[in-house]
């Protein structure tokens, strides 16, 4: 006879936390539930049981009366959710980027295992590897909410804060930022074509002095005009075409670029003698500052891909509240 | 109802609300009979709502309960401490000066 009965108390128990609260708590809706069935309708009856609880309500609703106050992630650390996510998935980028690019497998244990990658596995790896980072955060994040603790969460001042609003540019600030990108974009190209690098010793442009090796100097002029030129027409395009896609696509092209450059190994390259104490340094400097500029470049990438997703969440969301 | 409407109506009665049961835990009582009690006053309570409320008041020290079994079945029933007491005064004196406000605006016939 208490079959539906039971089973409704089932579905609430579903949602409730804590066993022993939620024993009592399933004990009293019974109680509840069997006097008013008895009182309204006479005797407890399968049909009168069924009206008490269709009026008690919904089984999530009443579980949810209990847990009112209890956030899973406190609504304050809802920002950082997304930073962190972000600054992970793009460690995680890079990472991917260069174990395809130097065909090696890299380890931090315990928290890095990146296998050595083809393309197609890198677009396959990328989507579950930026979930695995979702879920990390939403971890701890939880384990901070549940401790009760008031804990100042960690964020640097890098520009990088994806809910960060700029001043718009006007259309004067966009056209001479395109000029200035243009203008150096070609001046670039011309140098390089002329020279074969754009990387020189001395500013005499007659008699010119390489600093890198031909083949080095060409290879990293090549992906730096390259990122030069990507910013060149992500500008021009933002004339006509407002989308934060735009921005994606260009971290895009940009960390191919970067990738590029990092890819090359550092030593060797230069074509002036460099003193032997010195070398080993400059080498260092010059390694760890591509790797600066490639982690800022994925960084960017990522913060694009989240604005674009939440722009396109939130202009779904719209029509369905209208 | 507009269920904007609603929901404020919602977050108001909460504060009413827990008067109403202070109040009425003067005397020891049971869920389901509270329930009738406050629909006799001609209020509306959801018993989904006055649940959770009571275990609230109870997690913080505002009212005792125990499980009687002695009659056909368990009932558990509730009653107010000596806190809850402190408490309920507190809460009346805020909702007489919430009231004595509104009624002066209503006699002034200011934005109402």
């Amino acid at each position: 006879m208490f079959e539906k009965l039971d089973a409704y108390l089932e579905e609430i128990s579903h949602f409730l936390s804590g066993r022993t609260e939620r024993e009592e708590i399933l004990s009293e809706i019974k109680s509840h539930i069997l006097e008013k069935a008895e009182q309204e309708f006479g005797e407890v009856t399968p049909e009168a049981l069924v009206k008490v609880i269709s009026t008690y309500g919904p089984a999530r609703r009443v579980a949810e009366k209990y847990l009112e106050g209890r956030a899973i992630i406190a609504p304050a650390y809802r920002r950082y959710l997304f930073r962190y996510t972000a600054l992970l998935a793009s460690l995680h980028t890079l990472l991917a980027v260069m174990a395809v690019v130097f065909k090696k497998t890299f380890v931090i244990f315990p928290v890095v295992f990146m296998p050595q990658l083809g393309v197609a596995d890198l677009l396959m790896y990328l989507p579950a590897a930026y979930l695995a980072d979702l879920g990390f955060v939403s971890l701890i994040l939880f384990f901070l909410t549940q401790s009760g603790k008031e804990i100042r969460l960690p964020w640097p001042k890098l520009s990088v804060d994806i809910d960060e609003v700029k001043p718009r540019r006007g259309l004067a600030g966009d056209i001479i930022g395109f000029v200035l990108m243009a203008a150096l974009s070609i001046a670039a190209l011309i140098v390089f074509f002329r020279h074969g690098t754009i990387f020189f010793v001395n500013l005499d442009f007659i008699r010119a002095k390489p600093l890198l090796t031909p083949a080095a100097g060409q290879w990293f002029s090549l992906a730096l005009i390259g990122l030069w030129l990507t910013e060149t027409v992500r500008l021009l395009v933002r004339f006509f075409v407002r989308s934060p896609w735009v921005d994606v696509v260009r971290g895009f092209v940009s960390l191919l670029f970067v990738a590029m450059m990092v890819s090359r190994p550092v030593s060797n390259i230069f074509a002036v003698p460099l003193p032997e104490w010195l070398a080993p340094h400059i080498r260092l400097s010059v390694t760890i500052t591509l790797f600066i500029i490639a982690f800022f470049t994925a960084l960017d990438f990522i913060k694009s891909l989240v604005i674009a997703l939440r722009k396109r969440l939130a202009a779904k969301a719209a029509p369905s509240r209208s | 109802m507009d269920p904007e409407i609603s929901n404020f109506e919602t977050e108001m009665n909460r504060g009413f609300l827990q008067i109403l049961v202070l109040a009425l835990l003067e005397k020891k009582t049971y869920g389901y009979a509270m329930v009738r009690n406050i629909e006799q006053l001609g209020y509306e309570v959801e018993e989904n709502t006055l649940y959770p409320m009571l275990r609230r008041l109870e997690k913080s020290g505002w009212v005792r309960s125990q499980w009687e079994v002695g009659e056909e079945r368990p009932r558990k029933f509730y009653s107010i401490t000596e806190a809850g007491r402190s408490l309920r005064a507190e809460l009346l004196g805020i909702w007489k000066k919430q009231d004595r406000i509104l009624s002066q605006l209503i006699k002034e016939k200011r934005h109402v």
